[in-house]
């Protein structure tokens, strides 16, 4: 296949054998590429490999011109001549082939993507940078990826405007079953388990089951090793705001004698205090989180087992000034600064607090017969939740909710291959959970005890021709529920509710000339409602609202029979687009959707209702269709080898199509430009980067008409009706204004024999910017984050 | 050969899916239990009772809100009016009631819950000028230090106002008189304000004296 060619250049005069040529290969953004092959067309023709900083070194050369390969997979092959005389460096660049590197990711990377069209990638290098953050947080990072947030420590995310149980989290190939009804119920999931994140753009996960209709975010592991190799990692991230510690490490190895059995331990530990704005502290904001997980397993050629055992705890404390009982303390939360409570730093964490843990324990193999490749796995997960409020006397010290959720999961699958030209994919999947409130809480349950089966079968295709790969698949599920729950009364009701739907999805990835790839999903996808959406009643402590289930009759109160309401199952149906080019200094990523949701779920405010506490808006969840419409833009210019400039743009206009009204905690839109400076030195193998960003994040001028607080009591006084004869959105704040941030960061990866350390130091919020968060649900109360400087050393050997 | 044959009878088939499917049944149902078991709700607050008793012999003045769905959709209902005889003095006691608890039930008398928690609740009171000689002006919802008679005081010696002291206005005048009850832990002191803390409950009431 390699051309060699032959010398152009012949020594002349007197020999000297005695030159060196050395180099680094690097991307186009500047990072060193490990196992870049280069040949040099000498007589014998040399040849060798790039090491992990990217570099290589041909010693003992002959002083002369010579030619030059350089090949690596997923970029394309680069040929050049070099004089070398005495000692010579050079940098080489290599150029993203997109349509081999499309193939190489879809194909090798990245686990249960595979029957996805539109995704983005947070990289293992991506990850460290976002190390000691939440989950949430770091998929930030990604472009139409947003959060819902509940202060400084509770972030959800968000896809093209979804969240909660409109996207699904795959955990190591698990779908992830917490109490994730709740705006402000976090995942619970410790980011440091993940070599790569990805997310899917399209409802396509078909495999998975229900639920996607926003997209999947796909968390993975690196593979177990297979030799008995030690390895691991220790990172340490120290960061100023909340004065946080970060502790992390993961072991690996293997075993002497049995090749393919592989072992990893891993654990976190995070500790943090009071965050503070630019202003004052929040009180209450406390961390306290404490991860592990061990897995284990063995593979060959055909077949292969493994066992992955996590525990993920946190105490999260809540901005103490956010807690308020009726309309008369919300507005004097709202109008006072700093909040109440404010007081000087510390890391305890009192009430209003919430201490979650979770528990996996998944058993996973694979066995290739004459069929195709067989896998299987089972997982366990266990989900408990304890939310503390302020509360009469000695109640603050109990639980106001206490919830154990127990789910377990059954997934069976083939695949057949078919020539390369084709492979099929059929499985079915089992889920059975149980969730318990746990006795002793001294409050009605805010949701009911529960039981749900859910089964379902799926069959999927995929097709490969000359420059198009087409998916195409379908799935059918069911869902029983068997509540139990008391009523507004403290009195005990049972029900049973079934609900079955289809999800089907196309989609195709076309590869074009000039690197330039185009792909289009339209996926259909459906969930069953939530027991929280169909029966929860009670009071959210930080919101002074009260909330009402779907099947809560609007005038009684009493639990209904879901036969005698007019429901319907929400379904999606979702169009996803992108287009991807590569010129010579520039890559092009961009992505259009349209994302439109037939019986849409939401809590719509429905009126006001008087107890002796005081007075209290109430929502009920209600069902609308909704439309959501938006783009991801993101490009990346090379300057030079060295200096780049990064832009991303993500774009969201969602509407409540029924009722023709905007919806509420829609992110706005925001604009990211950063600009790289990536040097690769060879003398001392250091590589060094610094980055500096600038985000903007617009107001949300698409949000819900607002009716303040005193609006509400001044209506309330004058017996006038403070929703105005409607029932459109309303919020209590008009949405906070536009911000800049600036963020800074660098970091110096060094090698000292076989250990790579890798320092960075970051500092978010720069200036120290007074802001808001539309989307954090803490607005009302506190402005957000002050400057954080954020230190982070990792050791990887 | 019997024992081969014991094997492949259709009565050990049954007998092997009939224990299949007991032993499914009883994973399954030990994951179900039984009914959840009923909660105390001792913060519910579904009935609270003003009572005026005029010193040295009157009628006694009593006025009640009552919300009887406690979190549900159903409005509260004040009666009243608060009928008062001018220039006379009154003792004002105040009793909190859980309803949907049974009154055998500790979680139903919240007054209790209140008095042992002195130290984090304080009452206030507002009401129209001119409807009291004593205290005069209009309450301390809207001013902290504005005069109300405290009968009682928590374990720190601050006002709690379970019970107070009244002298109505020599003249006929009507108007308003509000309640709250604030929950204040770790923040109740000299000069917390009725904007402090958590409201518990929040009441207004139609006032007349004649």
């Amino acid at each position: 296949m390699m051309i060699v060619l032959s010398i152009i250049g012949q020594a002349f005069g007197q020999q000297n054998c005695r030159s060196t040529f050395s180099g680094i290969v690097v991307s186009e953004t500047g990072a060193p590429l490990y196992g870049a092959s280069i040949l040099l067309a000498t007589t014998p023709s040399s040849g060798t490999t790039t090491n992990e900083d990217g570099k290589f070194s041909f010693d003992n050369l002959c002083t002369g011109e010579y030619q030059l390969t350089i090949q690596y997979v997923g970029y394309k092959t680069k040929r050049l001549s070099v004089f070398v005389d005495k000692r010579i460096e050079r940098t080489i660049q290599l150029e993203v082939d997109v349509t081999q590197l499309h193939e190489v990711v879809v194909k090798e990377s990245l686990l249960n993507t595979e029957h996805a069209q539109n995704f983005s990638t947070l990289t293992e290098k991506q990850l460290a940078e976002t190390a000691g953050k939440t989950l949430g947080e770091s998929l930030r990072e990604l472009p139409g990826v947003n959060t819902v947030q509940s202060g400084p420590g509770i972030f959800k995310p968000v896809i093209h405007g979804v969240h909660s149980q409109r996207i699904l989290i795959l955990n190591y190939g698990i779908r992830q079953e917490g109490q994730q009804w709740g705006a402000e119920h976090a995942p619970e999931i410790d980011p440091f388990v993940a070599s790569n994140i990805v997310v899917i753009k399209d409802a396509s996960a078909i495999k998975y089951g229900t639920d996607a209709l926003g997209g999947v975010i796909v968390i993975s592991p690196p593979p177990l090793p297979e030799k008995a190799v030690l390895g691991g990692s220790f990172n340490t991230v120290l960061q100023s705001n909340g004065r946080s510690g970060t502790l992390s490490g993961t072991l690996e190895g293997g075993a002497k004698g049995l090749t393919g059995f592989g072992w990893r331990v891993q654990g976190t530990a995070k500790r943090a205090g009071d965050f503070t704005s630019p202003d004052y502290m929040l009180t209450n904001t406390g961390v306290k989180e404490l991860n592990f997980s061990v897995a284990t397993g063995y593979h060959n050629e055909h077949k292969g087992l493994e066992v992955y055992w996590s525990h993920f705890s946190t105490t999260l404390g809540i901005l103490k000034g956010t807690s308020v009982s009726n309309l008369d303390d919300l507005v004097n939360a709202m109008e006072r600064t700093p909040p109440q409570y404010t007081s000087d730093f510390s890391y305890t964490i009192e009430e209003p607090r919430q201490e979650v843990s979770h528990n996996l324990l998944k058993i996973n193999g694979h066995i290739h017969s004459s069929l195709g490749e067989w896998r299987v796995q089972y997982a366990f997960q266990n989900n408990n939740r304890k939310e503390f409020d302020i509360r009469i006397g000695s109640l603050s010290s109990i639980p106001s909710i206490d919830l154990k959720l127990n789910t377990h999961t059954v997934e069976a699958e083939l695949e057949t291959s078919r020539n390369n030209k084709r492979t099929t994919c059929f499985g079915m999947n089992g889920m059975f959970q149980d969730n318990n409130n746990i006795f002793g809480t001294q409050r009605i349950p805010f949701i009911p005890n529960f039981t749900s089966l859910t089964t379902g079968v799926f069959g999927i295709n995929k097709y490969f021709f000359n420059n198009l790969t087409v998916d195409i698949g379908a799935r059918y599920d069911y869902r029983l529920y068997n509540v139990t729950g008391y009523d507004f009364k403290n009195s005990l009701y049972k029900t049973t509710s079934n609900f079955h739907n289809a999800s089907t999805t196309i989609g195709a990835t076309l590869q074009l000339k000039a690197n330039q790839v185009l792909s289009m999903n339209i996926s259909s996808a459906w969930r069953p409602p939530h027991v929280a959406e169909l029966y929860s009643l009670g009071t959210h402590q930080s919101a002074a609202a009260i909330e009402y289930g779907l099947l809560l009759n609007d005038t009684t109160n009493e639990v209904m029979d879901i036969d005698d309401v007019s429901f319907n199952t929400e379904q999606a149906v979702k169009w996803v687009s992108s287009y991807q080019r590569q010129w010579k200094n520039f890559t092009l990523d961009a992505t259009v959707y349209a994302n439109y949701i037939f019986n849409y779920i939401y809590l719509r405010p429905t009126g006001i209702t008087q107890n002796v506490r005081g007075v209290y808006p109430y929502f009920r969840y209600t069902q609308t269709d909704a439309l959501f419409l938006g783009a991801d833009l993101s490009g990346i210019w090379s300057i030079d080898p060295h200096w780049s400039l990064s832009n991303k743009v993500a774009l969201l206009r969602a509407s409540d199509e029924t009722n023709n009204d905007y919806l509420v905690f829609i992110p706005s839109n925001r604009y990211e430009v950063a600009l790289r400076y990536q040097s690769v030195s060879i003398a001392n193998s250091g590589n060094f980067f610094a980055e500096s960003k600038v985000k903007f994040i617009d107001k949300q001028h698409r949000a819900p008409r607002t009716i303040t607080v005193r609006e509400f009591q001044e209506a309330i006084e004058n017996d006038t009706d403070p929703l105005q004869g409607s029932e459109d959105n309303f919020d209590f704040m008009d949405a906070p204004d536009a911000y800049w941030l600036w963020n800074m960061s660098a970091g110096i990866s060094l090698r000292r024999e076989k250990v790579k350390y890798d320092f960075m130091v970051t500092s978010e919020n720069t200036l120290n910017t007074k802001y808001r968060e539309y989307t954090n649900r803490f607005r009302y109360y506190a402005d957000d984050l002050g400057t954080n400087l954020l230190l982070s050393i990792k050791c990887t050997f | 050969m019997k024992h081969k044959q014991f094997l492949i009878t259709p009565n050990s088939i049954r007998l092997l899916m009939t224990g299949l499917l007991i032993s499914s049944m009883a994973v399954l149902s030990g994951c179900e239990e039984d009914d959840p078991k009923k909660e105390d709700t001792p913060e519910l607050i579904t009935e609270a009772t003003l009572t005026f008793t005029p010193t040295g012999g009157g009628t006694t003045v009593t006025v009640t809100a009552t919300d009887p769905d406690g979190e549900g959709v159903q409005d509260l209902t004040v009666d009243g009016p608060i009928n008062l005889v001018t220039n006379k003095a009154y003792t004002l006691t105040i009793e909190l009631i859980n309803g949907l608890a049974d009154p055998s039930e500790e979680e139903y008398d919240i007054t209790a819950e209140v008095e042992e928690e002195g130290d984090e609740h304080m009452f206030f009171f507002g009401w129209t000028n001119n409807v009291f000689s004593n205290p005069g002006g209009n309450g301390n919802i809207d001013a902290r230090a504005d005069a109300v008679n405290y009968n009682d005081e928590d374990s720190n010696g601050l006002p709690l106002g379970l019970s107070t002291s009244w002298t109505t206005a020599a003249a006929a005048a009507s108007g308003t008189f509000r309640v709250v009850l604030k929950h204040q832990p770790d923040l109740k002191t000299t000069t917390s304000t009725s904007s402090t803390g958590e409201s518990d409950i929040d009441l207004s009431f139609t006032i007349n004296v004649n």
